[in-house]
C-alpha cells in the first residue's frame, strides 16, 4: 500500500512537473542562460584564457627607443593576456583611453633606458580609465611584470660585471700579496743594513768625539795655566798684603785705628776664578759647541731600494647598481586611479531592482488588468487605451525614478559613494533607464499572455540585461563579443552613463549621448509595446 | 462616415440602440457567429439566452468592441463597428461577468476611475459615483476596499462601474451569477431602472428565470445561431410546447393506461417515471384518473408548464444546461 502511493504521488508529480512549462522553463533556461552570462562574463576573473578576442588592447609609445624599450615591447609581444599596439605619441595614446577605446595606455618616457643604466630612476608612465578595472588590472600586473623583468635584467647584467670584476680583482690581490711579501723581505734587508751602519756610525761619532774632547781639555790646560798661575800669584800677594796691613797696625798700636783702610784690591770675577778651579773636562764640556768643533764621523751611504713592481690594477667596472623603475599611473579623466566599488554595486544593483520593480511591475500590473477584467471594461469605454496604459506607466516611471533616488541617497549616506561632480546630472540616465524599463515592462505585456509566461520571461530578460550589460560586474569582464551585443540592451549604457559621472567624475554634457540612446531604446519599446498591447486588447 | 442606416431611421433618429445584422465572427475553422441579427430598442431589455458555447461572450465582445468580426454589420448607437467604436464607446456600458473592480481600491474610488475613463470629469463625475453608489446601494460601504466586499457587493459594483454614465446600450454579462437574493433584487432593480430611463440592456444569461423575469424579449443563440427572437410567451408559443405531467410511481403503468384521455399524450415513460403532455391544464384529473385506474400507485406528481427551457429545448434539441464545447473565443 505504501509502495503504490508512494509510486502514484511519485508518478502524479513527474506529470505535473511536465506539463509546468513555467516550472520547467524556471529549472532548465534561466539557469542555463544565467549560467552561460556569468560563465562567459566571469572567465577572465577565474583565470581562463579569454575568449573571442578579448584581450584588452594596450596601446604602447616607445618614446625612448633604448634597450628598456626594446624589452618591454619583446616582453610584452608574447603575452597573451593583452594586445599589444604600437602608438606614435603619448597624446595619442591618451586619447584612446580617455574615448574608452581602451583601458590603459602605457608610455616608455625619452631616456628611461639611459636613466635605468646611469643608476637613476626612470618611470613607466600608464595611462588609466578607473571604470575599466579588469583591463587595468592586467594592465597594472603586466606592467609591474615588465617592470620587474627590466629591473632584473639590469640587476643580472650588474652581477655579471661585478662578478668579473671581483675575479679581476681577486688576481691583483694575489699579484699584491706576492709583491708585498717581496718588499717586505727587501725592507727586512735593508732593516739589517741600516743597523750595522748606525751601529758603525755611533761607533765612530763616540771615539770622533773622545779624541776631540781630549784635545780640546789639552788645549783649554795649555791655554788656561798662565791664568791659573796669575791667580794663584794673587792670591799669594793678596794673602802677603793683609799680613802686611796686619803687622802695619799691630805696629802702629793705639794709633792703628788712625790707619786709613788701604786700597780694596780688585776682586777676581767668580767666572775668572771658576776657570781657574774648573775640571777641564767640565769645562771643555761646557765651552765646547756641541758639533762644529767636533767632525762628523763618516755616514755610510744609503743602501739601493728594491725596485717595487705592482701588479697591474684591474679597472674599476663599470656596472652600476640600476636605478629604480617606477611606474606612474595617471588616470585619464582625473579621477581617482581607485573608486569606491559601490560606485558601481549601487547603481549596478539598483538598476537591477529597478528592472525587477518596474519591468515586471508594469507587466504583472497589466496583466493583473487583464486578469481583473478592468483591462476589458476600460477597452470599453471612451477613453483610448493608449492613454490609460500611459497614465499607467508614467505612474511606475515616478516609483521608479523615486526607487533610484532612494538608492543613490543611502548609497552616498551609507557607504559614501560619489555622485560625481554634478549629482544632479544622475537624473539623466536614470530618466532614460526608467523609461526603458517601464516600457519594456509593456511590450513583455504585450507579448505575454499570462503571469506564468510574464514571470520567466521577465526573469530572463532581466538577468540578461543586468548581467550582459554590467550591472553586476564591471563590463570588461565579458568577451569582446558579448561587450558588443550588450550594446543592445539600455543597462549597458545606463551603467555607462553612471560610471561616467560617478567614476570618471565626468559632467552632464558627456553623457548627454548615452542619455539619448536611452530614451531612443524607450521610444522603440513604447511603440512596440502599444502595438503588442493594442493588438492583445482586441480579439 | 461612422454612422450606417442600420439603427437609424430616415429621419435620423436612432431606433435601435443596438444593432446586429447577418454578423459572422471565425476562430479558424470555428464559427462562433453565424449569420447573427437581432436590434434592441431604446428602453428594451433583450436576454441572450443560450448555453455555454452558443456564442453570447463572443456576441457580448463584438459589441463591446473588444472582438472583431469577418463579415455582417453591427452598429451601437448609430455608429457602425468597428470604424465607428470611438463613438460607439461613448454610448456604452459593460458589465462583465467577472467582477472587474480594482480589488484594493475602494467602491468610491474604482467608481471615480470609471467615471473618468467615461469621459466623466470634476462635479460630474462626483454626482454620477454618488448616483451609482445609491443605485446598486453601497453608499454605505463607499470607501471599503472592493476585495473587502461581500460576493453580491462586488457585483454591484461591478453594475455600479458600468452604468455610472448612464450609456445608451448595457451589456450585461450574466450579472448576478453567484450572487446573494439581496444583492440579485437590487441588480434586477437596477437594470430595470436603466430601461425604463431609455437604454437598450443586452441581458447575456442561460438563467431562464432571470430573462422570463427581465426581459422582453429574447434572443435564443445555439451554436452561433440565432434559433428564436421574441417574447418569452411567443418563444414558448412558437415552440409548440405544452404543459406536461410527470408522474413517479410505485410500480411502471402498464401500456395503453393513457388511451381514451382527450387531449393527453404520452412522452415518456421509464421504469416508475412517466411523462404525460397535457393540451391544457384541464386534462390533468383525467390523466390522474386513468393512471388510478390503472392501479398506479402515485408517490409523487409533478405539472411542467413549458418554460424558455422547454423551448430552447424544443428549438435545438438540447437543454440550455449542456455543456457541450465551448465555442468562446480562445483565450
Amino acid at each position: 500500500m505504501i509502495g503504490r502511493a508512494f509510486a502514484a504521488a511519485f508518478t502524479k508529480d513527474v506529470r505535473l512537473l511536465a506539463r509546468d512549462r513555467v516550472g520547467l522553463v524556471f529549472l532548465t533556461l534561466a539557469p542555463i542562460v544565467v549560467i552561460t552570462v556569468a560563465g562567459l562574463s566571469l572567465a577572465t576573473l577565474y583565470g581562463a584564457a579569454p575568449r573571442g578576442g578579448s584581450a584588452p588592447i594596450l596601446p604602447l609609445v616607445d618614446d625612448d627607443g633604448g634597450w628598456a624599450g626594446r624589452a618591454v615591447r619583446e616582453r610584452l609581444a608574447d603575452e597573451a593576456a593583452v594586445r599589444v599596439r604600437t602608438v606614435a605619441t603619448a597624446a595619442a595614446a591618451r586619447d584612446l583611453v580617455e574615448r574608452k577605446a581602451v583601458g590603459g595606455a602605457l608610455v616608455i618616457p625619452a631616456g628611461t633606458s639611459d636613466a635605468l643604466a646611469a643608476g637613476r630612476g626612470a618611470s613607466l608612465e600608464l595611462y588609466t580609465d578607473p571604470v575599466r578595472t579588469v583591463d587595468v588590472g592586467i594592465l597594472r600586473a603586466l606592467v609591474q611584470e615588465v617592470r620587474h623583468a627590466l629591473e632584473r635584467g639590469a640587476i643580472d647584467r650588474a652581477q655579471e660585471e661585478l662578478d668579473r670584476a671581483r675575479t679581476d680583482a681577486e688576481d691583483a690581490q694575489a699579484h699584491i700579496v706576492i709583491r708585498l711579501r717581496e718588499l717586505r723581505e727587501r725592507l727586512a734587508r735593508l732593516r739589517e743594513q741600516l743597523a750595522a751602519a748606525r751601529t758603525r756610525v755611533a761607533t765612530a761619532e763616540h771615539e770622533t768625539r773622545t779624541r776631540a774632547a781630549a784635545a780640546a781639555r789639552a788645549r783649554l790646560a795649555t791655554e788656561l795655566a798662565p791664568l791659573r798661575a796669575f791667580l794663584a800669584d794673587l792670591d799669594d800677594r793678596r794673602a802677603a798684603f793683609d799680613a802686611w796691613l796686619a803687622a802695619v797696625r799691630k805696629q802702629a798700636g793705639r794709633f792703628a785705628d788712625r790707619v786709613p783702610p788701604p786700597p780694596e784690591p780688585p776682586r777676581v770675577p767668580l767666572a775668572v776664578a771658576e776657570l781657574a778651579t774648573l775640571d777641564p773636562d767640565a769645562l771643555a764640556a761646557r765651552l765646547l759647541p756641541a758639533d762644529g768643533t767636533v767632525p762628523r764621523p763618516g755616514i755610510p751611504s744609503l743602501p739601493t731600494l728594491p725596485a717595487l713592481e705592482l701588479p697591474t690594477m684591474p679597472e674599476l667596472p663599470a656596472a652600476r647598481l640600476p636605478g629604480r623603475l617606477d611606474i606612474v599611473e595617471t588616470s585619464v579623466t582625473g579621477a581617482p586611479v581607485r573608486f569606491n566599488t559601490f560606485d558601481q554595486n549601487v547603481p549596478g544593483f539598483g538598476v537591477t531592482f529597478l528592472l525587477l520593480g518596474v519591468l515586471l511591475g508594469v507587466s504583472l500590473g497589466l496583466l493583473h488588468e487583464r486578469e481583473w477584467g478592468t483591462l476589458e471594461r476600460i477597452c470599453t469605454t471612451a477613453a483610448p487605451l493608449s492613454a490609460v496604459v500611459l497614465g499607467k506607466l508614467a505612474a511606475r516611471f515616478v516609483v521608479g525614478m523615486a526607487q533610484m533616488a532612494l538608492l543613490f541617497a543611502v548609497g552616498r549616506i551609507a557607504f559614501g559613494v560619489s555622485l560625481g561632480p554634478e549629482p544632479w546630472a544622475l537624473a539623466l540616465p536614470t530618466t532614460g533607464i526608467v523609461f526603458a524599463a517601464t516600457a519594456f515592462g509593456l511590450i513583455a505585456a504585450g507579448a505575454t499572455r499570462s503571469r506564468e509566461a510574464v514571470l520567466p520571461l521577465g526573469a530572463i530578460v532581466i538577468l540578461t540585461m543586468a548581467a550582459v550589460g554590467g550591472c553586476w560586474w564591471p563590463i570588461d569582464l565579458e568577451p569582446e563579443w558579448m561587450r558588443r551585443v550588450a550594446l543592445a540592451f539600455p543597462t549597458t549604457w545606463v551603467m555607462e552613463a553612471y560610471n561616467d559621472l560617478m567614476i570618471r567624475r565626468r559632467t552632464a554634457v558627456q553623457i548627454l549621448p548615452a542619455t539619448g540612446v536611452l530614451l531612443a531604446y524607450g521610444a522603440g519599446y513604447l511603440v512596440l509595446g502599444l502595438a503588442l498591447f493594442g493588438r492583445r486588447a482586441v480579439r | 462616415m461612422d454612422a450606417v442606416s442600420a439603427g437609424v431611421n430616415t429621419a435620423g433618429r436612432v431606433t435601435s440602440v443596438v444593432a446586429v445584422e447577418r454578423l459572422v465572427k471565425r476562430y479558424g475553422a470555428l464559427v462562433a457567429l453565424d449569420d447573427v441579427s437581432f436590434t434592441i430598442a431604446p428602453g428594451e431589455i433583450v436576454a441572450l439566452l443560450g448555453p455555454n458555447g452558443a456564442g453570447k461572450s463572443t456576441t457580448l465582445g463584438v459589441l463591446a468592441t473588444l472582438v472583431s468580426y469577418d463579415a455582417g454589420t453591427v452598429a451601437i448607437a448609430g455608429y457602425r463597428l468597428p470604424e465607428g467604436a470611438a463613438r460607439a464607446r461613448r454610448a456604452l456600458g459593460l458589465v462583465p461577468q467577472h467582477v472587474a473592480v480594482y480589488p484594493t481600491l475602494s467602491a468610491r474610488e474604482n467608481l471615480t476611475f470609471f467615471a473618468r475613463t467615461a469621459g466623466l470629469g470634476g462635479r460630474a463625475a462626483m454626482q454620477a459615483v454618488d448616483a451609482a453608489l445609491a443605485t446598486v446601494g453601497l453608499a454605505e460601504r463607499a470607501d471599503e476596499a472592493a476585495a473587502r466586499l461581500s460576493g453580491g457587493m462586488r457585483r454591484r459594483l461591478n453594475l455600479g462601474c458600468g452604468i455610472l454614465h448612464r450609456p445608451a446600450a448595457v451589456l450585461l454579462d450574466e450579472p448576478v451569477v453567484g450572487v446573494d437574493p439581496q444583492s440579485r433584487e437590487r441588480i434586477f432593480d437596477a437594470v430595470t431602472a436603466l430601461a425604463r430611463d431609455g437604454a437598450a440592456v443586452l441581458y447575456s444569461t442561460h438563467q431562464m428565470d432571470e430573462a422570463e423575469r427581465l426581459c422582453g424579449r429574447v434572443v435564443l443563440l445555439d451554436r452561433g445561431r440565432v434559433v428564436a427572437d421574441g417574447t418569452p410567451a411567443a418563444l414558448v408559443g412558437r415552440a409548440g410546447m405544452s404543459p406536461r405531467l410527470e408522474l413517479r410511481t410505485l410500480r411502471p403503468l402498464t401500456a395503453g393506461w393513457l388511451d381514451g384521455v382527450a387531449g393527453a399524450t404520452l412522452i415518456d415513460a421509464n421504469g416508475g417515471g412517466t411523462m404525460v403532455a397535457v393540451g391544457d391544464t384541464a386534462a390533468v384529473p383525467a390523466v390522474l384518473a386513468a393512471a388510478l385506474r390503472a392501479g398506479a400507485d402515485i408517490r409523487e406528481m409533478t405539472l411542467h408548464r413549458p418554460t424558455l427551457a422547454d423551448a430552447f429545448f424544443a428549438f435545438t434539441g438540447r437543454a440550455l444546461r449542456d455543456d457541450e464545447a465551448d465555442a468562446a473565443p480562445p483565450p
